[in-house]
């Protein structure tokens, strides 16, 4: 009866984490570690990536608002960034050093797009494109907003710098395996973006 | 222990269903990105790009996964957003010309009517947008045709790049055994 019950246990745990049953994969320790030096191949014929892209809007959802008829307003912020795995590893002061400079994802640096006036800790940020990265700290991150596009993430043109913003780091009380940007909603102008990964979330709150 | 178990079983259940309607899961149709000039954000930081960034491609990659596509899953007459997901979205640094056209810099969804011999390449003005649900032809800025052409193997993950040509470069997109290619001139 107990070998029935751990089965189910687990099975349990399988349907409703799945994503936490990832076979650690060689690949992507390389993926995430390797040098700047590796050229990956060209995009073509290739297997999706292993920490895959996304996009998150705000208002969330927009295309979605925006095909359902929801919305005629522009967007007003989007981010594309690419989502690493936990895989079993010791994130934060692990494979993210503290005190460093990290693309908040994987790949190329993680892009933040405001379509209108945004407003960060009373600091005004024109419409525009952005890199957005941080500085990871065990208390703090430090997020920084630089102009260096279209680059890769593992390395920061720190001279491109255009301003920076610290906020507390917050524990969550379970683990994220795929790191995520989301944004949470506070009014029709203003939200949180919200950052998670392993056991850490922190919130970058702004206003348009 | 049973009840305990079952309380057990009950909890992390909840906590699960709980992380996932509030968080975005990993998309099936994972997006991804193609440069011209190709994997240009590595080339810039390494210093070693040639020539400056002129077109970048945003789509979701669908799988084949035994299915039919082309005639069957994307329906021949129909907008199709090439790919999956959100609108396929096309940024071009400088100007360029297609098909004869200047095509100003700037975002534009890329949308392909496809047929069996051709697909009709669409560049529209409307951005940000999900699938091909809204397309509204009054915002299109081209439509050119582009002759079907046939893989030797079958293409899982559909797939866009760019590759150089004489007089610029092409979009080249490919999924099942279709490729087609959308010339840029430069």
């Amino acid at each position: 009866m107990r070998k029935n019950l751990l089965v189910l246990v687990s099975s349990v745990l399988l349907f409703s984490c799945k994503e936490e049953e990832k076979p650690a994969d060689n690949n992507t320790l390389s993926k995430i570690e390797t040098p700047v030096k590796v050229l990956p191949p060209v995009t073509h014929f290739t297997v999706p990536d292993h920490s895959p892209m996304d996009l998150v809007y705000f208002p969330a959802d927009y295309p979605l608002l925006k095909m359902a008829g929801k919305t005629t307003a522009l967007p007003l912020m989007r981010i594309i960034y690419s989502r690493p795995q936990k895989e079993k590893r010791k994130i934060f002061d692990g494979l993210v050093k503290y005190n460093s400079p990290w693309r908040l994802g994987a790949n190329e640096a993680t892009e933040i797009e405001f379509f209108s006036t945004a407003t960060i800790q009373n600091k005004t940020i024109k419409p525009g494109r952005y890199i957005l990265y941080c500085i990871p700290q065990e208390t703090k991150w430090t997020f920084v907003l630089n102009s260096n596009l279209y680059s890769w993430g593992l390395e920061q043109n720190r001279q491109k710098d255009l301003m920076q913003f610290d906020v507390p780091v917050e524990k969550n009380t379970m683990i994220i395996e795929y790191f995520t940007i989301a944004t949470e909603k506070k009014s029709d102008k203003s939200a949180e973006i919200i950052f998670l990964w392993d056991d850490v979330k922190t919130k970058l709150p702004l206003s348009f | 222990m049973r009840k305990l178990l079952v309380l057990f079983i009950f909890f992390f259940s909840f906590l699960c269903s709980f992380s996932q309607t509030k968080l975005p899961e990993v998309d099936k149709s994972p997006m991804d990105v193609s440069y011209y000039p190709g994997n240009y954000p590595i080339l810039k930081i390494q210093n070693k790009a040639t020539e400056p960034l002129v077109a970048r491609v945003l789509y979701s990659r669908p799988q084949k996964q035994g299915r039919k596509i082309f005639g069957e899953l994307v329906e021949y007459g129909k907008v199709w957003r090439l790919g999956a997901n959100e609108a396929t979205e096309i940024e071009l640094y400088k100007d360029v010309q297609i098909a004869g056209k200047k095509i100003s810099k700037g975002r534009y969804t890329l949308y392909a009517l496809v047929y069996e011999n051709t697909w009709t390449m669409i560049l529209n003005k409307d951005t940000d947008t999900w699938g091909a649900f809204k397309y509204d032809s009054k915002k299109d800025v081209l439509r050119t045709d582009v002759p079907v052409q046939k893989t030797d193997e079958s293409v899982e993950n559909m797939s866009m790049w760019f590759e150089k040509t004489t007089s610029g470069m092409s979009l080249i997109m490919a999924w099942e055994q279709v490729k087609v290619s959308l010339p840029i001139t430069l």
